[in-house]
């Protein structure tokens, strides 16, 4: 069993990575972990991964805990440093930027995190979030401010008495429409969702699928959406790229990810998802059964005992 | 678990010697010389001079701090500048009566604390709780020495229970010793216990209700067994953290309470000598109740990481 | 390796009044105006500093005013003095009021002094991070430890007496323990995701500081200050009384105990007022503290009432009986003996919250039976009740909620409502339970191998070499490789499927006939999943024993059941073999969830959306839950409390043909 690297990985040609919105190659991240009296380890978390994203598309990429997906995404926002690679944003070298992110960066690339009460602040009126990123931009008029955070508000199927409202009083989905409402507001070219969704109750996971999608549909923002569930991923992406352990081991498009998977370890995590229907599971549990039987090895090297 | 004291003690080092700086700062910090204020007004300064020379203060700073030091750790203290015996045999002459209150006030703080924490915490938010609360909160309201006041009002004046002269060293006769020390450590011991009780009550409440309690449950493990060694083992681990910060501030308050039990400690060797700005002495004795608290801390510290698994160096 | 976050499954979701956008401090004041304790601390607080302003004219003799005569010292009450006289004839009332400035002041200042000296460092200490941070906490924690009284004797020989000293000392006592919050709370607020979300939309650092962190603190800074001043107070009464606090002559309250003392002999009255008044003053603060405390924290720690076991209404009376007279209501009997076939039976159950005003139906009607083998899904969304109705199963409901109404009986014998006591023959051995999150659901502290043979020893007589190892064998049997060392480990030292592997070893040590895994899976990584579920599946194979598998992943439930059972809003709403309830659904809920499956294939890129929200327990719409959000519903929907027909709680089961509802 082979791990493919990531230059093996089944990326795209020169001319379109030019046009691409975000390059990314080669990317290392490590944590560092300093001990009093020690020398300074690092663990790499995400260990030289390469894809891109084009305008107007969406990236899915799908991981299990400890794969790197969210830590790439936090690198690509400049939230975590990286150790060693290239970020291309719009064509500006995002690496070289230093300690200070310059603002037009902080408009273009916005995020939707997790957890929405969490990513908002609880002891202040949802509409804060919204204004105050105004204001830094630029829009010295308060009247301005509060009249795109109420479109923005439009946009996501909010009501303008939701501005006053604290995040207590609204449910997951309100909260986690504001969010969106955030970084819709700045007009991005580039929106990260890390795990958007997973936070959502089923019913209302639909609808923030469906938004995120209209929303793309009507201004032609880029995303790039982190998340472990295979089969959210497929709905939005264009392209899926698939991590394990912080390597890249497979891009493809959901179809032929899902038909004609390459990797190992793709094939394992499409056998693992659980289906849509009872049909065909005792055939899927006898083929796991093999497959735990023949890398019962494997998986005890992986076991952080 | 070699490797857990080792790493424990290599952190102490530091702690000692910034502790043994200030400590010896002190004195440079006052205003006018040493010397001076021992002989007084009527010093001329050759008279100061000399006495700065044979005392070693015309030395500079880093030296001065270096040889004391050097001589601490050999166990010598220096002469205290009004008796010029060594400052050394002053505290061991008082450190029995000061070991005895802390050691006192902080077995009635735990018995008393941990059960009531116990109590409160598994009957968390009912009545006993609520109960326990209240009389944690007024323990704590209390001036240690003015419970040992009226504790010796009633049980000393009155009824005559315990002896006037509380204090007798243990190795002359221990009967006596443990009698006497039993209202001061109840008057000690009621004020600490109160930090002991609250955080045993909130570590045992939040025990019972966590997850694992829950599985045990489940499975049918009987519910004594839950709360005496599941609980209690987790919630050791602030409870311990408690009876250290408990540690220090019984050291603070069994100086005051010597007064009131007319007990030969420490503090009242510290009180008087910085009242007549016996230098070696103040240093000597605030050195070593340091040390005595970070020996307890560091104790307490090995102990963490006995309780809790994480805390070990892997 | 971080796990995500179920979704939002609290234990009890129920509506709330909504506070309104009130700011912070008006709620808290709110709230605080509701404990009458609180507001008697407080006014005593108030009475204390008026007379400490006003002592000159509430002061009926000058404090210093001598009396140095064998009659005028130490004199008891009398109608002259009302609290005596010390030892030099000053009239102890007036002595007593000017204290009280001191006290004040002494207790402002030293926290004031404390909050500017420990605040900015703990900021700057927390802020930072890194290597700073490290030496910066031990120092912290070195100055800490030091004895506060030491601390104090040291300023005092330097500065000398007096207020001011006395102050500093005091507050020297105190700074780090701010430092200590201040950073602490720094350190929390800088990781939470609000504050990352922040610096993505481009907000200065410092912005971030002042708008986010910084009022996180006024609330802890109030309370922990008003514990200090308490403490303050003391201290400077114990200083004073060893006669190193302000000078003699200046009234305060520790100066008169100290006077008490020496003269105790003499006149043991004299000890009392300035004692109680320093006992009711800290109290004062003290009280008024915690009470902020739990304000701030919100009705969280309302005082719980006891529930007593009830006795069970008849299952007869239960919404579905009641209306259909059916003698088996989805497979269970109304009536007389459990079927022998069924491992577990719930007959008309219902639970409620009790609280102070009527009691909150989280669970209503619940008709449930599981046979030996069957692995039956339990599927709901948050807010449906699933959880509860798993824990008054197992008799783990968290207080202040009770069983109202219904038959729980496993292997024929009535658990519900069932005292301790009856629970433990059940527990273990007849019922087990496997919890979300494994981590949590074993003990840190204690090893494995303790864990896994505290539940044989609780079951069988075994000496402790052979429950050693028959608790190997059941590691072994649940996958964990080299299971006789692993027993030594820690729980800390699995991994999140490890972890779970070694749950579900306690669960099955004493060979129960039903096993319910309460979201057993939901935090674990897909592949390990997938790992968990058929460990599952094989022991049920091997051990005949029935599960519960409760969930909110269709997928789960189409992996791994044979029946499926449906929740919504407190309600089952459906009950079907599971092939069935995925090509057939027969309620439009069950349609609805099919269709918006984001795993499910669709050409579409948009899936099907059920618009609208759950309601919360005690928002309970009258008639069918669904109705608002269905698209299928009537006025007759409306009306009136559906019962369950035919397995499915809807009125138009017999018209609606509900496959493949498209988006």
């Amino acid at each position: 069993m082979t791990i493919e690297t990531s230059t093996a990985a089944p990326e795209t040609t020169a001319p379109v990575e030019d046009r691409a919105l975000l390059v990314v190659r080669d990317l290392r991240v490590a944590y560092q972990s300093t001990r009093m009296f020690g020398r300074k380890r690092g663990v790499e978390v995400v260990k030289g991964v390469s894809f891109h994203i084009g305008a107007g598309e969406t990236f899915g990429l799908v991981g299990e805990s400890g794969s790197g997906k969210s830590t790439t995404g936090r690198a690509i926002l400049r939230l975590i440093p990286s150790a060693s690679g290239s970020i291309e944003f719009a064509g500006t070298e995002v690496t070289a930027f230093g300690r200070r992110t310059p603002l037009s960066y902080r408009r273009d690339v916005q995020a939707v995190f997790q957890d929405p009460s969490m990513s908002l602040n609880p002891r202040q009126p949802v509409s804060d979030a919204l204004l105050a990123a105004l204001k830094r931009h630029g829009m010295s008029s308060r009247a301005e401010r509060w009249r795109v955070a109420a479109e923005a508000f439009d946009q996501v199927g909010l009501q303008r008495a939701h501005l006053d409202r604290y995040p207590g009083e609204l449910s997951g989905g309100q909260q986690q429409r504001v969010a969106i409402a955030r970084a819709l507001v700045l007009k991005p070219k580039l929106v990260v969702c890390d795990e958007a969704v997973s936070a959502l109750d089923l019913s209302t996971q639909s609808q923030i699928i469906n938004l995120l999608c209209d929303l793309q549909e009507q201004t032609g923002m880029s995303y790039l959406f982190i998340a472990h569930d295979l089969g959210i991923v497929r709905h939005l992406s264009d392209r899926v790229g698939v991590m394990r352990q912080g390597e890249l081991v497979e891009v493809a498009t959901p179809e032929e990810l899902f038909t004609r998977a390459k990797h190992p370890y793709t094939r394992r995590l499409l056998g693992a998802t659980p289906a849509d229907h009872p049909e065909g599971r005792e055939r899927r549990r006898e083929v796991r059964a093999q497959w735990a039987r023949v890398h019962a090895l494997e998986e005890e090297l992986s076991d952080p005992a | 678990m070699l490797k857990l004291i080792a790493s424990r003690l290599v952190l102490v080092v530091p702690q000692l010697l910034i502790v043994g700086f200030l400590v010896f700062s002190l004195i440079y910090l006052v205003p006018g010389s040493a010397a001076a204020m021992i002989l007084g007004d009527a010093a001329n300064p050759e008279d100061i001079a000399r006495i700065e020379a044979e005392l070693g203060l015309d030395r500079p700073f880093a030296e001065q701090v270096v040889n004391w030091f050097a001589a601490a750790v050999q166990g010598d203290l220096g002469q205290s500048y009004l008796s010029n015996r060594p400052v050394t045999d002053l505290i061991l002459e008082r450190l029995p009566a000061t070991l005895s209150l802390v050691g006192g006030g902080l077995l009635v703080a735990m018995l008393i604390g941990v059960s009531l924490g116990i109590l409160a915490g598994t009957h968390s938010r009912r009545p006993v709780d609520r109960g326990v609360t209240a009389f944690t909160s007024l323990m704590q309201s209390m001036p240690e020495f003015w419970v040992g006041i009226i504790l010796v009002l009633i049980f000393v004046i009155q009824l005559g229970w315990f002896p006037v002269v509380a204090w007798t060293p243990p190795d002359a006769d221990p009967g006596k010793w443990l009698r006497g020390l039993v209202l001061p450590a109840i008057a000690l011991g009621a004020g600490a216990c109160a930090l002991i009780a609250r955080q045993t009550r909130t570590a045992i409440a939040e025990a019972l209700a966590s997850k694992y309690a829950d599985t045990l449950t489940a499975a049918g493990v009987p519910r004594s067994k839950i709360i005496f060694k599941y609980a209690l083992k987790n919630a050791m681990i602030p409870v311990l953290a408690a009876s250290a910060l408990a540690v220090g501030i019984l050291f603070g308050t069994s100086l005051v309470m010597e007064r009131v039990f007319a007990f030969p400690g420490l503090g009242t060797l510290l009180l008087s000598s910085v009242i007549s700005k016996d230098f070696p002495v103040v240093q000597g004795a605030a050195l070593v109740v340091c040390v005595i608290v970070i020996g307890v801390n560091l104790v307490v510290d090995i102990a963490y990481g006995l309780l809790n698994p994480r805390a070990r160096p892997q | 390796m971080t796990l995500r976050p179920e979704p939002k499954t609290s234990a009890v979701a129920v509506a709330k009044k909504a506070d309104g956008p009130q700011s912070g401090a008006r709620r808290v004041l709110k709230r605080l105006s509701r404990k009458p304790l609180a507001i008697i601390a407080a006014l005593w607080i108030l009475f204390i500093a008026f007379c400490a302003l006003n002592a000159d004219w509430l002061a009926p003799y000058d404090p210093l005013l001598n009396n140095f005569t064998p009659e005028g010292i130490l004199q008891g009450p009398n109608p002259a003095h009302w609290l005596g006289t010390d030892e030099n004839g000053r009239d102890t009332l007036s002595r007593l009021l000017y204290g009280a400035r001191v006290a004040l002041m002494v207790g402002f200042g030293s926290v004031l002094v404390a909050m500017v000296i420990g605040v900015p460092i703990g900021l700057v200490l927390g802020y930072r991070g890194g290597w700073a941070d490290r030496i910066g906490t031990r120092f912290v924690d070195i100055i800490d430890a030091l004895p506060g009284m030491l601390v104090a004797f040291a300023v005092i020989a330097i500065l000398g007496r007096g207020l001011p000293s006395v102050m500093l000392g005091i507050g020297l006592i105190f700074c780090m323990n701010f430092a200590r919050m201040a950073r602490a709370i720094t350190l929390a607020e800088r990781s939470k995701l609000y504050v990352d979300a922040a610096r993505v939309s481009g907000i200065r650092e410092i912005a971030i500081l002042f708008r986010q962190v910084l009022p996180n603190l006024a609330g802890p800074l109030v309370i922990q200050g008003a514990i200090l001043t308490g403490a303050a107070i003391i201290i400077e009464s114990a200083l004073s009384f060893l006669g190193i606090g302000l000078e003699s002559s200046v009234p305060s309250w520790g100066g008169l105990l100290g006077a008490a003392v020496r003269q105790q002999l003499v006149q043991p009255f004299f000890a009392f007022p300035p004692g109680i008044t320093i006992l009711l003053t800290v109290l004062a603060f003290n009280i008024l503290g915690d009470a902020i405390s739990e304000a701030l924290a919100g009705d969280s720690r309302k005082r719980v009432k006891r529930i007593k076991r009830r006795a069970v209404a008849d299952p007869s009376v239960a919404l579905t009986a009641a209306a259909t007279h059916a003698s088996r209501i989805s497979g269970v009997p109304t009536e007389g003996p459990a079927d022998p076939d069924h491992v577990l039976e719930v007959r008309g159950l219902g639970v409620s919250l009790y609280g102070p005003g009527a009691p909150v139906p989280l669970v209503r009607d619940v008709w449930l039976g599981i046979k030996k083998g069957e692995v039956v899904g339990l599927l709901g969304e948050s807010g449906s009740g699933k959880s509860m109705l798993a824990r008054s199963i197992l008799g783990l409901l968290p207080p202040g909620i009770g069983v109202t109404t219904g038959s729980i009986l496993l292997d024929g014998r009535e658990i519900a409502g069932a005292r301790e006591r009856d629970l433990r023959d059940v527990r273990g051995r007849k019922l087990a339970a496997v919890f979300q999150d494994p981590m949590a659901a074993l003990s840190p502290v204690h090893t494995v191998g303790t864990q896994l043979t505290e539940v044989l020893h609780a079951h069988f007589k075994l000496s402790r070499g052979a429950a050693r190892a028959r608790a190997a064998e059941l590691l072994d049997r649940v996958g964990v490789s080299n299971a006789a060392k692993r027993l030594n480990d820690y729980p800390h030292q699995f991994s999140g499927g490890m972890a779970q592997r070694v749950a579900i070893a306690m669960a099955l040590a004493a060979n129960p006939d039903l096993v319910i895994a309460d979201e057993a899976t939901s935090a674990l990584d897909v592949t390990t999943q997938a790992q968990v579920l058929d460990l599952l599946l094989d022991l049920r194979d091997e051990f005949g024993m029935g599960i519960l598998l409760i969930t909110h992943d269709l997928g789960v439930v189409a992996e791994a059941c044979d029946r499926a059972v449906v929740m919504y809003a407190g309600e089952i709403v459906e009950t079907a073999d599971v092939t069935d309830l995925f090509d057939r659904p027969r309620h439009p809920y069950t349609a609805a969830l099919l269709a918006s499956n984001p795993n499910a294939e669709s050409e579409s890129k948009r899936l099907a959306v059920i618009p609208g929200r759950v309601p919360l327990a005690g928002q309970w719409p009258d008639g069918c839950h669904f109705a608002n959000r269905c698209p299928f519903a009537v006025e007759a929907c409306t009306a009136g409390s559906v019962p369950l027909i035919d397995d499915v709680r809807c009125i138009r089961v017999d018209e609606l043909r509900l496959e493949k509802v498209a988006p």
